[in-house]
């Protein structure tokens, strides 16, 4: 599947209001700063909203237009959150309690119950990580500056997704470096009795990732 | 839809409830919601139609697609409220669908770009659309349903999501 079609399908995925809490983040994000992302949104939910024109009908037992006209408003809370998606789940990034990994590349992993994982990244300018691949699926998404990698240039609003086969030396940009929003689809956990051991063993693993 | 925004007009209003109704209803029973809560939740959708008329722009949207993100806006709303994840204070779902202001289409170049993708698509591309992304049937239902193999399914609309890539721009 090339990129442009998975990048499709979170696109529609997120318009068909499938996705989990941190891809919805993830993706509502992307919509919000890359203007050709949200287009393809809009045009998408104008087809589902053509499916509903056109859907069966399947006629509501209890319900006259009457009770939706005297309904209380309590049900229909209006989003008036006007910050965008990051800042209003994260704050103000100079705040957080960033983790240094080595220098130059920190990270902020959220706290959400996701089987994704869902973190900030922010790479000093000039800084690079070595070589590495993915054990799940990664997207990647340009907040603010830009990257570099084998495969090409990345600015905000631009998204990278990597599969397993992929691997890549990413280097910030040596003006601005770069804040990126990641998702990282969590590598297999094993469970019952022998579990733990496994996943002792994977974790070992990880540390001798072919380089 | 004009005449609820600036009249208030109770008649119009129902003349749009008998007509998404029983739709919107039937989406929320496709989306495997029963029959009881789907009821609720077509009348939280209605209920916000028509307070929330105002904010509806027909510059900006079709109506069925104003609908539509409201409806879906609710389905995620019920799904999270009714999943086993335990979802922190800080919850997500508040600011997820909101209004983007940035570089919305025109409903007439909406409509062009609709009709090119409608003509496009054939009657089994369009049906595994609404099955895969309206309705919300895994790959495999739509797989059983159809009675087709389940890699065909997979690649079938891989193709749609590589042929429809043309035309969204």
């Amino acid at each position: 599947m090339n990129g442009t079609v998975v990048k499709n399908q979170l696109i529609f995925d997120f318009a068909s209001g499938i996705l989990g809490p941190a891809k919805s983040l993830f993706a509502s994000t992307y919509l919000q700063i890359n203007s050709n992302a949200s287009r393809i949104s809009t045009t998408f939910e104008n087809i589902l909203g053509e499916n509903l024109i056109n859907n069966e009908n399947i006629h509501p037992k209890n319900l006259k237009y009457t009770d939706c006209i005297n309904s209380n408003s309590e049900n229909t809370k209006s989003i008036t959150n006007a910050k965008d998606p990051v800042t209003s789940f994260f704050g103000n990034l100079d705040n957080l309690d960033w983790k240094q990994v080595y220098k130059g590349f920190k990270e902020y992993t959220a706290t959400i119950d996701d089987k994704d994982e869902l973190k900030l990244i922010k790479m000093d300018p000039g800084v690079s990580v070595p070589l590495h691949s993915h054990g799940g699926k990664e997207y990647i998404l340009v907040l603010e500056g830009s990257f570099c990698d084998e495969y090409g240039d990345y600015s905000k609003g631009d998204i990278q997704i990597n599969d397993q086969k992929i691997k890549h030396t990413p280097i910030a940009s040596k003006d601005t470096g770069c804040v990126c929003l990641s998702i990282t689809e969590k590598d297999v956990i094993f469970f019952g009795k022998y579990g733990s051991f496994l996943n002792l063993f994977t974790f070992i693993k990880s540390f001798f990732k072919p380089k | 839809m004009q005449m609820i925004q600036e009249d208030r007009d109770e008649m119009a209003f129902s003349e749009i409830f008998d007509f998404f109704a029983p739709k919107i209803n039937a989406y929320f029973i496709q989306n495997r919601i029963k029959s009881e809560s789907s009821e609720e939740l077509t009348q939280e959708v209605l209920s916000t139609v028509w307070l929330k008329s105002n904010l509806y722009d027909s510059k900006k949207s079709a109506l069925s697609t104003w609908i539509f993100t409201i409806a879906r806006n609710k389905k995620v709303d019920f799904f999270r409220k009714n999943s086993k994840i335990n979802f922190k204070e800080e919850d997500i779902r508040e600011f997820l669908y909101q209004d983007r202001e940035v570089d919305l289409i025109e409903e007439n170049e909406a409509k062009k770009q609709i009709e090119i993708i409608n003509n496009e698509l054939d009657e089994e591309q369009k049906i595994m659309i609404k099955m895969n992304f309206f309705e919300n049937k895994s790959h495999k239902k739509i797989a059983d349903e159809l009675e087709i193999p389940l890699g065909t399914v997979k690649s079938r609309i891989r193709h749609i999501l590589t042929k429809m890539q043309r035309y969204l721009r």
